[in-house]
């Protein structure tokens, strides 16, 4: 009773508005929980599992790998079965127990060398190995990215902060079928005697997309220049 | 009439427990491929959908890796998985799919999957 007295105003709105998309995810969503096709259980459970995902996984798998050579080897031979070591079952972890149509259980890790660097698309759409890495960031979702990475691989990650000389091969990979990957960057030098845990922290989600190389303090993404549009809509 | 009865579950009870496409493993008999050969993409017709770029149809690639077995797209956007077949990692040089891409940077390259009967030996 006390606590109703003390909250006299109306509860913040959740969300300032909703977007179109939104309206529709909802509406097909409710009919398909009216038909019987899932249940609104089923539902809570992917979205609480969506929400647990992230790119630490991931970085983890990429410090053992720095450190244990024989692991390396299993990341790049069988990304899946490597996985496992971080804690991530492709096949179970996920609520399907099979992957899903945009999650296909084939992880391949793309291992850098100090002469080829790999960048990861999806040209068709945005396939992301979202168990293992999380959401995507909203760039990587864009028609911007997925043109021109493609097109001119140099110039967009020259964009990102990351500049290459010739000598280094850039290797765009397209993640069109039911693969999805990820990168192993090269070790970077200056962290000689590191422990896993401190060289997990500087293998970020960019270092692991590949617009971006892992550097001793470096922990966060580089910020992403927000363009403000020319028509706005007008809500 | 009688209302006809599609299985909307044989995907399901197929690969659950082993994952997709690890249940269609062993169902496309022998790779018509290996590791460094020379292959082109064929620009065949689509109806509807497609994972086959368009910016790869026509363009000689090598093979890097023969990955897996799996119906293709084309047929499993239709609930189709009788034609399994293999899918295979090709690398692409920019300077074959881009002509005017830089003489300077002519050693970077595109990596993409593409299933089998895309693929012509060249």
């Amino acid at each position: 009773m006390s606590d109703e007295k003390e909250h006299l105003h109306p509860p913040a709105a959740m969300v300032d508005e909703v977007s179109e998309f939104e309206v529709l995810e909802i509406a097909v969503r409710e009919l398909a929980i009216e038909k019987g096709l899932f249940t609104q259980e089923d539902h809570n459970q992917w979205t609480d599992y969506m929400h647990t995902l992230g790119p630490a996984p991931a970085a983890r798998l990429v410090a053992k790998a720095w450190l244990d050579p024989e692991y390396k080897k299993l990341c790049v031979e069988d990304g899946v079965k490597a996985s496992l070591d971080v804690n991530i079952d492709w096949v179970n972890t996920m609520p399907t127990k099979f992957g899903t149509p945009s999650d296909y259980c084939n992880l391949r890790v793309m291992e850098d060398t100090p002469t080829l660097k790999h960048v990861v698309v999806c040209t068709l759409c945005s396939c992301y190995p979202r168990p293992i890495l999380g959401q995507s960031p909203e760039w990587y979702r864009t028609p911007n990215y997925r043109r021109r990475i493609v097109r001119w691989p140099r110039q967009v990650l020259a964009e990102f902060g990351l500049q290459l000389p010739e000598d280094v091969e850039i290797r765009v990979v397209d993640s069109n079928q039911k693969s999805r990957m990820i990168v192993l960057p090269v070790r970077p030098e200056g962290t000689e005697g590191w422990t896993e845990d401190q060289l997990a922290e500087i293998v970020t989600r960019d270092c692991l997309i590949g617009v971006a190389v892992p550097k001793p303090g470096v922990t966060n993404n580089a910020k992403r220049p927000v363009r403000k549009a020319i028509n706005p809509y007008k809500h | 009439m009688s209302k006809p009865h599609y299985d909307r579950e044989h995907h399901v009870k197929k690969a659950t427990g082993i994952g997709d496409p690890q249940c269609f493993k062993g169902e496309a008999g022998e790779a018509r491929f290996k590791v460094g050969d020379r292959v082109r993409i064929k620009d065949l017709p689509d109806l509807f959908y497609t994972r086959t770029q368009t910016y790869t149809r026509g363009a000689e690639a090598t093979v890097h890796e023969v990955v897996y077995e799996s119906p293709p797209a084309e047929d499993e956007s239709w609930d189709n998985t009788e034609n399994v077949e293999w899918f295979y990692s090709l690398v692409f040089s920019m300077k074959e799919l881009w002509p005017n891409y830089p003489d300077a940077f002519s050693s970077d390259t595109v990596e993409t999957e593409i299933p089998e009967h895309y693929l012509e030996a060249c």
